[in-house]
């Protein structure tokens, strides 16, 4: 929302600060500005002029023209290209040396005449959009008078100011800037203007829960032109485009009201009922921005006896628009439900500068008083207009708000700081709440109809308007009493913390992926869609479901990384979410996954490598081969299992899906670790008799498994064994190609004493005999 | 020639011989020679029996002596050529210790874990506990329970992922709040630190997935006073200094009355400077007393018990610590950017 500073001063008679300084206060006070620029600085060198004489230029299609430009700069010769500039126009003037924005207007030599200065458009001097002609000045302006004084403009930020229904115009931003400054507001609006008595126009509001109220004026002799400069530039510095002199008066009045309105041509509607009603099923609504809409009852439309010639809130219909020909205007003031409105703008994706203001819940008290501040300013602008009939208003006023109760000792209490009551009545009172005493210490507190649509409701709002308005640097700095507890310790988090320094400490990057997936992606993976999340309104496809695997996101770093790194360790801890029974909350498991690359190599020493970081991480974990998935190396995949539970898994990505090099990675399940826990330690007692240890080989087929040696192993040496070591595996001659030796040291000990050999012996023996009775041979 | 002269001349001659040992080969042959089982001070020794009491007395000393001083200098000369091949050994055994390391270097966590984990520290030992919520949540936590009615723009579906199922991505942290005051009840400390979403199109400074912290307080009379003292005191510990902190209105559904709090420019000081767009403040983080719409949500009763929260932005406190100026590298998961931290 752009507030113009002079229009502030208007409505704050004595104001005396300036655009900066204005800016900073409003910011501390009531909303945070976001920046101050002056307004066409430019305008105030910029003067009346009239043309007296033009004469043409042979071959060019300018003229030279003299131009009274009043008694400081007197006569000038320019030479223009305006259709219309022409004897006895009074235009603007732009002498030599000013710039225009980024333009500079120098004198010059323009169709083999010397051009001292130039007359300008509308556009040119941007004040409107106009660039058919220069600017044409009504006759009341006098030659060297100044176009307009420099204004400062002020940008608020519109998301400071959703709750703040009043602060989309002038007079609810100047209430404030009055209220910390000490000043009083000029309020613009004189409400016995209003006409009373009737006509022959009605207005039927079929349910006020959609429009509390909706007031309107019949204007006759109507002529419609262009608005004067003053409010032309007003309109542009905020932003808004002057359109004709009855539209932009509905304009101004919107930014110094906050009421939106809208002028019918009273010509085009049929019949003389203004109706607002719900739209009918399929109901087509041509509107003035050229598109054709089908309506539904969820909207709200104002209709004449034929249909729709407005979008309830929204924008009026191209049928009923005010052209050059309008000579009479029904004059809409309407207040529409705010949630209706949001909806309906939202669904149609049409926001306008009306339905930003009524989302926000406007005051059914305002439509009247832009009523009557029309009437004002259509008598300016199009002398001659006249009224036709009373004011035409149908409202159901809202119940009667009892007062807020505002106990000054709880005000104290939460704000931190005793404000005397003195203060605290004089602040509301500024703002135009009416304060009584309700008891001693507790004020009863009525809230003025602009701001009681949805922003103060509660002493909580109160406290607020009070706080903002002292300044909360007057609010002593006060440590809070706590008491001695410690907090609640969140050990599934420390765990991950922990998980991560771990892994980073063995040389795995820690990254963070998206928790989206597109389902391009899934099925590259071969997870089916339907088993994900989806997201409705994603804003590309690669938002398209909620990840329930990391791997993904892992494999897109992988290939990313491996267009510059040879080889590279990364890792991710984040949540797999999986669906779970309608209406419930999906599952959200947090997982650990790390992948190792190499472009060179087999791959195997990577894949062992994760392993190490899986015991890392879960000390006593073990690798189980398994049943690969298709995404895995077919030969090259395990469980991680610890204590018997898998808690996840450890492969190699399948090489079609790593262009170059070998990628392992390792899937722990975090939510099943943690909950494992880890496994209570007991002290044994430090065997105090040297062990013995021997070595066997096994002579076994190629995929036995060392681990399951090992543990007949184990099993076989019985309560003696300390350590079953692998040490290293042979393949070739002598052994025929389909056999391998694994080759192992046995370490046992007994508690009283050191094995002799005899004893040693047996133990081998029954080893190896296990063994043999398993079908493997032994090598000497 | 006495015995004693013989004595002495020996002793003269292995001293020469011992001083003169140019390896430790010399020296042992010196050593045999003079000290060993059948070296010349052994075989005189062994003489001693034919001498008179007076004499053997007289030579049984002076030989005490010789054999003392030349076991001295032996000893002397052996560990000289020790140390000396110890030294030549150890010379030749130069590392050039600039040679890297083997075995994959220590990794970085990620800047957001790193400074995420910093602020946990910070808050645990101010009384917090950090609690999780879930990055899918429902619409009552996400928005209802916040105070913030079905018709905020808030909820506008340009801003919110909505799943298909009704569900939604958590927009803010928030949703903890209440979950905090539902699970543990009041008076209650946490912050909740987390990932959220915004429905936006990704470019330089904006992005769909980022991260937050929320903080909590709710006791029987928390006031803005107490707020203002923590939040100094809280942002003192971030920026390991002294801050100055200014509060002025905000609006956000779930507080009232709601602030945005600003610090004095750590840069500047507060004169003015391009960080600050010359205004001598930054906008750090929005807060408020909570509202008591929201204490209800949560179970409590807000004439006993109230309270203030506030919301830090993680991705924006770790872009403004490391200088990053695009916020799509914390996600983008390049080790060429990871690596730096």
């Amino acid at each position: 929302m752009r507030f113009s500073c002079n229009w502030i001063r208007e409505l704050v008679p004595g104001l005396s600060a300036s655009p900066a300084e204005l800016a900073a206060q409003i910011t501390m006070k009531t909303a945070e500005c976001e920046g101050v620029e002056p307004f066409a600085p430019w305008l105030e060198r910029v003067c009346a002029a009239r043309v007296i004489e033009v004469s043409p230029i042979a071959g060019a299609g300018n003229v030279l023209a003299r131009i009274d430009a009043g008694p400081e700069l007197g006569e000038r010769q320019v030479v223009c290209g305006a259709p219309n500039c022409l004897p006895g126009l009074l235009t603007a003037y732009v002498p030599a040396g000013l710039s225009l924005g980024a333009r500079q207007i120098r004198r010059a030599v323009v169709s083999g005449h010397e051009s001292d200065g130039m007359l300008a458009s509308g556009s040119e001097l941007g004040i409107n959009r106009d660039d058919e002609g220069v600017l044409e000045l009504p006759a009341t302006v006098s030659p060297g008078a100044p176009l307009a004084e420099v204004d400062f403009v002020i940008e608020v930020d519109n998301k400071s100011l959703t709750h703040r229904p009043d602060l989309w115009g002038h007079v609810g931003m100047a209430r404030e800037v009055a209220a910390f400054s000490g000043l009083s507001l000029r309020d613009p609006v004189d409400e016995s203007l209003l006409p009373r008595g009737s006509g022959e126009w009605s207005i039927a509001v079929h349910d006020y829960g959609l429009s509390p109220r909706y007031s309107a004026l019949v204007f006759e002799n109507v002529s419609v032109g262009p608005s004067p400069v003053w409010l032309q530039a007003r309109l542009e510095a905020l932003g808004l485009n002057p359109i004709s002199n009855v539209v932009d008066v509905t304009n101004l009045i919107m930014a110094e009201l906050a009421q939106p309105m809208h002028a019918f041509d009273a010509d085009h509607l049929r019949g003389h009922t203004i109706q607002v009603r719900r739209a009918r099923d399929g109901e087509q609504f041509a509107a003035l921005n050229g598109e054709t809409y089908t309506l539904a009852p969820r909207h709200v439309v104002i209709a004449d006896d034929s249909g729709a010639i407005a979008l309830g809130g929204v924008i009026g219909g191209a049928g009923s628009a005010i052209g050059a020909s309008t000579q009479r205007i029904v004059l809409e003031s309407a207040n529409f439900d705010a949630a209706t409105i949001r909806k309906t703008s939202a669904e149609l994706k049409l926001r306008t500068d009306a339905s930003m203001r009524f989302e926000k819940a406007q005051d059914p008290a305002n439509t009247t008083r832009a009523l009557a501040r029309a009437i004002t300013l259509l008598e300016q602008v199009s002398p001659g207009i006249r009224l036709v009939g009373g004011l035409l208003d149908a409202w159901q006023p809202p119940p009667q708000r009892e007062p807020i109760r505002l106990p000054l000792d709880w005000l104290a209490d939460k704000l931190g700081l005793a404000v005397p009551a003195g203060r605290v009545r004089s602040i509301l009172e500024l703002l135009e709440f009416r304060v009584e005493e309700a008891e001693p210490g507790v004020f009863a507190v009525h809230v003025p109809s602009w701001r009681a649509t949805k922003d103060v409701t509660i002493k909580d709002d109160l406290l607020e308007e009070v706080g903002r308005m002292i300044g909360y640097a007057e609010v002593p700095l006060e440590a809070p009493l706590q008491p001695v507890r410690r907090p609640w310790v969140n050990q599934e988090r420390l765990y991950h913390h922990e998980l991560r320094r771990t892994a980073a400490a063995l040389g795995f990057a820690e990254l963070l992926n998206y928790s989206f997936v597109s389902e391009e992606t899934a099925s590259r993976f071969n997870m089916e869609p339907g088993d994900h999340l989806r997201v409705a309104n994603p804003i590309s496809s690669e938002q398209g479901l909620m990840r329930i695997s990391l791997l993904p996101g892992i494999h897109r770093c992988i290939v990313e990384n491996a267009k510059r790194f040879d080889e590279f360790r990364l890792f991710e801890i984040g949540s797999e979410i999986h669906k779970r029974s309608a209406g419930e909350l999906p599952d959200e498991i947090p997982h650990l996954m790390a992948a190792l690359y190499r472009k060179q190599g087999d791959g195997a020493a990577g894949l062992l490598e994760l392993k190490r970081l899986a015991e890392a991480l879960l000390p006593g974990a073990q690798a189980q081969p398994a049943d690969a998935r298709p995404y895995e190396h077919p030969a090259r995949a395990a469980v991680i299992l610890l204590r018997g539970e898998v808690l996840g898994r450890l492969y190699e990505i399948h090489p079609s899906l790593v262009e170059t090099g070998r990628a392992a990675v390792l899937d722990i399940d975090l939510k099943k670790a943690h909950q494992m826990g880890s496994e209570p330690r007991r002290y044994k007692p430090l065997r105090r008799y040297p062990s013995s240890d021997f070595d066997l080989s096994v002579v076994a087929g190629l995929r036995v498994l060392a681990g399951d040696l090992i543990a007949q192993i184990r099993a076989a040496a019985g309560e003696a064994c300390d350590e079953v070591e692998y040490l290293y595996s042979y393949r070739g001659h002598p052994l025929p190609d389909d056999r391998q030796s694994l080759s192992f040291r046995i370490t046992v000990s007994a508690p009283d004493r050191t094995f002799n050999n005899e004893e040693l012996t047996r133990i081998r023996n029954a080893v190896m005999d296990a063994l043999r009775g398993r079908g493997y041979e032994l090598r000497a | 020639m006495s015995i004693l002269q013989t004595l002495t001349q020996l002793e003269a001659r292995a001293v020469t011989l011992l001083e003169g040992a140019t390896c430790a080969d010399d020296l042992e042959t010196a050593r045999v020679e003079f000290l060993g089982r059948k070296g010349a001070l052994a075989t005189i020794s062994k003489e001693m029996g034919r001498l008179s009491p007076e004499e053997r007395a007289q030579v049984g000393r002076l030989l005490n002596e010789v054999k003392q001083n030349l076991e001295a200098r032996y000893e002397a000369r052996k560990s000289a050529f020790e140390r000396a091949a110890l030294d030549a050994r150890l010379a030749g055994e130069w590392l050039d210790l600039t040679l890297p390391a083997p075995g994959p270097r220590p990794a970085p966590l990620h800047p957001l874990t790193q400074i995420q984990r910093e602020l946990e520290d910070l808050f645990t030992s101010l009384g917090f506990a950090v609690v999780d919520g879930p990055e899918v949540e429902t619409e009552w936590y996400n928005f209802d329970a916040l105070n913030i009615p079905p018709t905020h723009p808030a909820r506008d579906a340009q801003d919110t992922f909505w799943m298909e199922d009704g569900h939604l991505l958590r927009t803010h942290t928030s949703p903890v709040q209440v979950r905090a005051m539902e699970r543990f009840g009041a008076p209650l400390r946490i912050i909740a630190p987390g990932r959220v979403f915004r429905n936006e199109e990704l470019d330089a400074s904006h992005e769909h997935t980022f991260y937050q912290i929320e903080g909590m307080m709710v006791d029987r009379h928390v006031s803005v006073g107490h707020m203002l003292y923590f939040m100094k005191s809280l942002l003192a510990a971030i920026f390991s200094r002294e801050v100055t902190v200014r509060l002025r209105p905000g609006f956000f559904p779930f507080v009232e009355p709601g602030f945005e709090l600003d610090i004095q420019c750590l840069i500047c000081g507060g004169a003015g400077c391009p960080v600050c767009k010359q205004s001598g403040w930054v906008e750090l983080l929005p807060c408020g007393l909570v509202h008591p719409n929201v204490l209800r949500a949560g179970g409590l009763d807000p004439e006993q018990w109230n309270g203030f929260a506030f919301g830090l932005g993680l991705t924006r406190l770790v872009m403004m610590r490391y200088g990053i100026d695009d916020i799509r590298h914390l996600a983008a998961g390049d080790l060429r950017f990871l690596g730096q931290f």
